[in-house]
């Protein structure tokens, strides 16, 4: 269990009551918790205690949850090398999980685990007290075995906070349990996404695609055949945002300094040289490339970003939710960011455009990897809903 | 021998006087004991957020507005990339690519009294970065950083390149500073640091319009300095060009002291990226008229109504608003019945010598408007002169007492009695028959003698227009 756990706290807390009462939480050493160790999986910040809580795991412990440790991650949460996401839950040491998804961490790490990750939409749950890295495209994914779980989670931590500007001022979804009326429900199979997949994981996904038919949903072709471009954006608007983010990082204040520096400059390349491991670096020194020498091409990427969120907004209304594969597999640990990347490129869109994603396992015994739903901005209740009446219709032997 | 003219920028920092830094909640002190005023976000440690300032948003769009800048509906944060140790997080907040204002105008005298309006390119807000100390320790040299200054908040003016002398930039920088002042977004104090000039400067050909490579120019500490360092590089720049150098974008600091510009760095450019946290700032109409409406009557506007409606010259009207503290007190003056005339010359001459001395404020001195009022009005009704009023002036500032419980504890009331002076004039012209002949033989000088006498007589209390009449009558009644 201790190679799950990065820290567990000698004596949990006890929980108030609540909602979440009863509930075993997992977070990851990127969130802040007063008190507890948050290294976020960097040498940057070894041996860094945080200061106050997370808005995140105030709302869960006053819900009554408890937060009985965090997980082992990847630096900074940047994909899944070294992080043992979704493994507390298959061992039963936590009911739910949350994740930090940057382009698509929580959605894969709920497939590997073979439980549901959902990805919320951009803007509904408060980033203070995250130590984070792209912060236009970052946010918690929940992991639990349980939609319900999840749901009562997201009801939790979502809504406004006075300690988070960034939040778009706009109406919280009502996440009380609400019918799917599947004769009048629409999911769209985007035509492009499927891209590059071999031909085997392509009719995997196909058969995933079956049983959203046989549950009774509308399916429906549509096309975005500007698909393909949001990794690209991604690595480029992305990296940009990271490299800006990790310019704290510079042990003036905080984390580790290396000692021995002639002058500032010097001390600045040994500190975060010995700060950051091989494969945050290279996405860094990509961040600060398009930052310093092609300033241009991150103005493209910023521009075609708009363009993919008016695409999928344009799609919304040809459809009420949309199905996207789910590659299952890929190098373990990926040593390249090109490695990396590779297994994202069907999760960052969400990222990308700042929408709600929810990853569903398949039932027992199917051999598809499981499918990806997403919707339009803030229909995250409804697409919960949604994933609550998949379960139950294969509960009652349909799937 | 060619002649040249210089085309002259300036980039004016302005702190703003909020109450908080700009995007967290502390302490807007950065002369407070160093790292007093410091918390999590403005030292961005790892999880913090930053909170724009509703204050700093409001004090920056009032100075917008009072420098005639147009007020952007759309305007947002970028980060200026670089890496130094004063800079917490390794780029600055500031508005680079959508600020916060933009155009506006200043207008000025030129050295030949003509008028010059010097335009403003835009105005955007930024954070104030830590304040290095360079020490030795032992034989070791550290350097220690106080972040009290650290997300202090700042407002960037920077002009369209329209200066073309010295004099142009410093008449811009006074006339900035005391509509600044005006708006009550900052003292804009040179010496101080809460005003700081950058100056670019490049020459051409007389009569061209080329724009040639520019040289920026710091560490000027007064507006003084920047007149003498616009004008030593002017001259620099000039006998370079004439002895076929070719001038370098570069950046070179002020040296009060020897009065040369001397170079400092190659100028570093960082990429600005927009900052993805800080919301976009959307500024409704009816939020900038209701900015508007705050907009207090600037102060060109009421050097012309101090010309109109009290009937001062135009240069007094200029020097006394100039200052808003001064202007409202001069108005408070007349409020209380004061004669324009009187309150400008005492306000000028007298208050604001002795408030200087005493190193007081003039808002806040021991001698309000009311209580200088009351001592002008009893000099406007002659019943004390103006040795006495000077005189109660300078006690006004120790005791709470009323001006006219001073003036009666210390026997400064004045004597306008013709009954009680006549006494004392017959007794004068008694003791002097020489010099009551010398003014009936017609020495005006003599009558001055008398007069003095009579005044020494009655302890310098004695009205000198009644004194005059009596004494001129009576020597001549006499003869």
């Amino acid at each position: 269990m201790d190679s799950i756990f990065f820290y567990r706290p000698p004596e949990a807390a006890v929980p108030a009551d609540g909602p979440l009462k009863g509930m075993n939480i997992a977070i990851q050493p990127n969130v802040s918790a007063a008190g507890w160790p948050t290294d976020a999986g960097s040498n940057a910040l070894a041996r860094f205690v945080a200061l106050e809580d997370a808005t995140v795991v105030e709302r869960l412990r006053q819900a009554g949850a408890s937060i009985c440790g965090s997980t082992r991650m990847s630096e900074f949460g940047f994909g899944l090398d070294g992080s043992r996401a979704g493994e507390a839950i298959k061992r039963n040491a936590a009911h739910a999980e949350l994740v930090l998804d940057l382009m698509g961490e929580s959605r894969l790490a709920a497939s590997a685990g073979d439980v549901c990750g959902f990805k919320p939409s951009y803007g509904l749950v408060s980033r203070f007290g995250l130590i984070g890295l792209i912060p236009s495209m970052e946010c918690y994914g929940i992991l639990s075995d349980s939609l319900k779980n999840i749901r009562e989670i997201l009801k939790a931590i979502a809504g406004p906070d006075e300690r988070d500007f960034s939040l778009p001022d706009e109406t919280t979804p009502d996440f009380s349990p609400q019918n799917i009326d599947t004769g009048k429900t629409t999911v769209g199979i985007i035509k492009e996404a499927p891209g590059s997949l071999p031909a085997r994981q392509e009719s995997l996904y196909r058969a995933a695609i079956e049983t959203l038919g046989d549950a009774g949903l509308t399916v429906k072709e549509l096309s975005l055949p500007d698909f393909p471009l949001f990794l690209p954006v991604h690595k480029i608007v992305g990296a940009v945002e990271a490299s800006s983010c990790t310019g704290r990082y510079d042990s003036v204040r905080y984390g580790v300094r290396v000692p021995g520096a002639k002058n500032w400059n010097e001390m600045y390349l040994s500190s975060r040289g010995a700060a950051f491991g091989p494969l945050l670096k290279s996405y860094l020194f990509q961040g600060t490339f398009f930052q310093f020498e092609r300033y241009d091409a991150y103005e493209d990427a910023c521009r075609i970003r708009a363009r993919l969120v008016a695409g999928m907004r344009r799609l919304a209304a040809q459809a009420d939710f949309w199905a996207i594969p789910v590659e299952r597999g890929g190098p373990d640990a990926p040593a390249s960011l090109a490695d990396t990347y590779a297994q994202f490129a069907l999760t960052a869109y969400a990222n990308v455009a700042g929408l709600p994603a929810l990853y569903l396992p398949p039932a027992q015994g199917r051999p598809h990897p499981g499918v990806q739903l997403s919707g339009p901005r803030l229909s995250d209740a409804r697409l919960l809903a949604l994933g609550e009446h998949l379960l139950n219709a294969r509960r009652g032997g349909n799937a | 021998m060619m002649e040249f003219e210089a085309v002259i920028g300036l980039e004016i920092h302005v702190e703003l006087n909020c109450a908080t830094k700009m995007f967290c909640d502390c302490s807007n002190r950065p002369g407070d004991k160093p790292n007093m005023n410091i918390c999590p976000t403005c030292l961005w440690f790892p999880g913090a957020l930053p909170r724009l300032s509703r204050e700093a948003l409001e004090k920056a769009a009032l100075l917008c507005l009072g420098l005639g800048a147009e007020l952007q509906p759309r305007s947002a944060f970028d980060q200026k990339v670089y890496y130094y140790p004063d800079l917490p997080k390794g780029y600055q907040l500031s508005q680079a690519h959508l600020p916060l204002a933009r155009g506006g105008a200043i207008d000025i005298s030129d050295e030949n009294g003509r008028p010059r309006k010097l335009r403003i390119h835009h105005i955007h807000m930024e954070e104030d970065v830590a304040k290095l100390v360079h020490e030795m320790e032992g034989r070791l040299p550290i350097s220690l950083v106080d972040f009290n200054r650290a997300g202090a908040p700042l407002v960037e003016i920077v002009t369209e390149p329209d200066f073309r002398t010295p004099s142009e930039a410093m008449e811009f920088l006074k006339a900035l500073r005391t509509q600044v002042r005006y708006v009550g977004s900052s003292e804009c104090s040179m010496e101080n640091g809460t005003m700081r000039v950058d100056a670019n400067i490049s020459v051409r050909p007389k009569g061209t319009g080329q724009m040639n490579t520019k040289v920026e120019v710091k560490n000027m500490n007064s507006i003084r300095h920047v007149g003498d360092a616009v004008a030593y590089e002017i001259n620099r720049q000039s006998a370079d060009v004439q002895a076929g150098k070719v001038v370098t974008l570069h950046t070179r600091l002020w040296d009060p002291d020897k009065k040369v510009t001397l170079a400092m760095r190659g100028k570093f450019e960082g990429p600005c990226i927009p900052d993805p946290v800080v919301p976009v700032i959307e500024l409704a109409p009816e939020w900038i008229e209701r900015m508007r409406t705050r907009l207090p009557e600037m102060p060109a506007a009421r050097a012309e109504r101090f010309v109109s409606q009290h009937g001062l010259s135009g240069e007094e009207a200029v020097f006394l608003s100039a200052d808003p503290e001064v202007a409202g007190y001069f108005e408070a003056l007349i409020g209380q019945g004061v004669s324009p005339r009187t309150a400008m010359h005492w306000l000028v001459t007298q208050l604001i010598p002795a408030v200087k001395d005493r190193g007081q404020e003039l808002s806040g001195s021991a001698v309000p408007p009311a209580r200088f009022a009351a001592l002008l009005n009893m000099l406007a009704r002659d019943e004390i002169n103006a040795h006495a009023a000077r005189e109660v002036l300078g006690q006004l500032f120790d005791s709470d007492k009323a001006p006219e419980a001073i003036v009666s504890a210390l026997g400064f009331r004045q004597v306008s009695d013709p009954d009680a002076l006549d006494a004392l004039i017959d007794k004068v012209l008694a003791e002097q028959p020489a010099a009551v002949a010398d003014v009936r033989a017609g020495q005006g000088k003599a009558l001055g003698f008398l007069i003095g006498q009579v005044m020494q007589a009655s302890g310098g209390k004695a009205n000198p227009k009644v004194l005059r009449d009596l004494l001129a009558k009576k020597v001549s009644a006499a003869s």
